[in-house]
């Protein structure tokens, strides 16, 4: 692998021994994948910021790193953490709490910006065709299919060191060549809701391995069905990109392997993701991942004068960012008795400590993870039935 | 006694140490597997279970897992508890990364059937190059103290 002279020094540790262990991740890890050359990011993003998920482990390591007075070279934005300040510190143990903010801490003490979100995009929209050195799944294949820019699906660790150098190895879909499509999937009936999306991504995250899809039969899908798709995509698989109407018009098709999904397939995913029928769950959640500015307008204005029924939590789930500037549509939705919860999400907080064991939800992402990661059961509807099922009619 | 055993592998973190070996056929995920504040494998389906990794040339055919493995790794060598060299059959990024940060001379590409657990092995990360000094015929698994 070539290093500039600069780029050496760091590695021979003569600005640290903090600079140094981040070059050696991203030298070692491009050296496994031949990459022949670092590249520079023009931002990073990283996950493994909940310590519902990450746990005492890695407390160490990241404290090293700040003790060291390292900082990030670029804009570098933080994952969901574990618990909302306004809402769920309060109803979490101390102990929880104290520990989250101590990471919390760590991070800012770094630089790193106070986003705790998976859609970073909408703080900031990356630049068509920058490359990024991203982890969180769903924001990768957000970047990489809708945005038209380049990442990596980054584990925390190396997109943390990618956030302190700069810079990432030059591999995967890095490289032009990789990120062709290699399979053709024919969607029979075009989708009608959210969820049919996220059902797709499901279905297909199963089937791909690790082939580039080419979908076809999507009838105008709104940017928020290709990230609830991409969300559930990178969930269940292992692929990073999608191509999907007008990025596809120059990609050639006729060599390519081909599936056809049917409305059926869309339906037993469905059903597959849902584990209970109760009609009275413990909570109603969307916003995974994390509701865009539309998103909660829509919400808004659907939910009307309704109130939201005793029996049952309502989150609609976002960023700080994206709160305040929707703040007239956030009021409605919380005069309701609805939440709008930033900073986290049903999955990486303690639902199970809140006393949650049923969750309704739009996000087949969520549908996915919250039986192992909230021992929880999942209902997998539609905003409307969600709306319906959270408020008084 | 037959010919000395000498393997070769790909080094991917330098360093040399002499050291016996652990060596199991199952994958290792590094978080929820390990305890880091003991360094025993936890995982009750592992065939390491209870056995201790600190000082071992730990030999496995690869990870598996959360990428928070990586910092469990750091955590067992601050703690004193980390292997002493890391042999796998296929490097993969969360070993690569925990061995990079924890400090812990890696390498990979290594026929891991021919070394067995109480083998007294030198590996050299260097030059890629693993020799057996003693080989131990039948080992029970050397527990924790």
């Amino acid at each position: 692998m070539y290093l500039t002279r600069e780029e050496e020094r760091i590695y021979d540790g003569e600005y640290g021994w903090a600079k140094q262990v981040c070059m050696k991740i991203m030298v070692k890890l491009g050296e496994l994948y031949d990459a022949s050359r670092l590249i520079p990011v023009e931002s990073a993003h990283v996950s493994g910021v909940s310590y519902k998920t990450l746990g005492d482990a890695p407390t160490d390591f990241l404290e090293a790193l700040a003790d060291a007075g390292e900082k990030v070279a670029v804009e570098a934005t933080l994952n969901p953490q574990s618990l909302d300040p306004q809402y769920l510190a309060e109803r979490l143990p101390e102990s929880l709490v104290k520990t989250q903010l101590k990471l919390c801490e760590i991070f800012q003490k770094m630089g790193f910006k106070i986003s705790y979100t998976c859609t970073p995009y909408y703080i900031k929209t990356p630049t068509r065709g920058a490359h990024l050195a991203w982890a969180e799944s769903s924001a990768v294949v957000y970047a990489n299919s809708v945005l038209g820019a380049w990442t990596n699906r980054e584990g925390g660790p190396s997109a943390l060191a990618a956030a302190i150098i700069g810079k990432t190895p030059d591999c995967g879909i890095h490289k032009a060549e990789n990120r062709k499509p290699k399979i053709m999937i024919e969607v029979r009936e075009p989708l009608e809701r959210e969820v049919d999306y996220g059902a797709l991504g499901i279905f297909l995250g199963k089937v791909l391995e690790d082939k580039i899809p080419l979908i076809t039969g999507l009838r105008n899908p709104t940017p928020e069905n290709l990230k609830q798709l991409g969300a559930a995509l990178a969930s269940a698989g292992m692929v990073n990109m999608f191509h999907c109407g007008g990025t596809s018009a120059k990609i050639e098709r006729e060599h390519l392997e081909k599936i056809t999904v049917e409305p059926k397939n869309i339906q037993e995913t469905i059903e597959e993701l849902t584990t209970t029928s109760t009609s009275k769950p413990d909570l109603v959640f969307v916003g995974c991942p994390h509701c865009s500015p539309s998103e909660i307008r829509e919400i808004a204005e659907k939910m009307g004068d309704r109130k939201v029924r005793e029996d049952v939590e309502f989150w609609v789930c976002t960023s700080r960012y994206v709160k305040e500037k929707t703040k007239s549509h956030v009021q409605k939705i919380e005069a309701s008795g609805a939440k709008v919860i930033t900073d986290t999400c049903a999955v990486v907080t303690w639902t199970d400590k809140l006393g949650i064991k049923t969750i309704m939800t739009n996000s087949a992402k969520t549908a996915h993870y919250a039986p192992t990661l909230n021992k929880a059961e999942v209902q997998l509807a539609s905003l409307k039935e969600c709306l319906k099922t959270a408020l008084k009619q | 006694m037959g010919a000395q055993i000498v393997l070769r592998g790909r080094g991917i973190v330098e360093g040399k140490c002499t050291a016996e070996a652990l060596v199991s056929t199952k994958p290792i995920s590094f978080l929820g597997d390990v305890d880091p504040s003991n360094g025993k494998i936890i995982e009750k389906h592992h065939d390491l279970y209870g056995v201790c990794v600190k000082d071992k040339v730990l030999c496995f055919p690869h990870g598996h897992g959360s990428t928070v493995g990586s910092y469990v790794l750091y955590s067992l060598a601050k703690n004193g508890l980390a292997p002493k060299a890391i042999i796998n059959r296929w490097a993969d990024p969360v070993i690569v990364v925990g061995a990079v940060i924890a400090n812990i001379p890696m390498m990979d590409q290594v026929d891991i059937s021919q070394l067995r657990t109480g083998d007294l092995v030198e590996v050299d990360a260097y030059k890629g190059v693993i020799k057996v000094l003693k080989s131990r015929k039948r080992g029970g698994l050397s527990k924790c103290i």
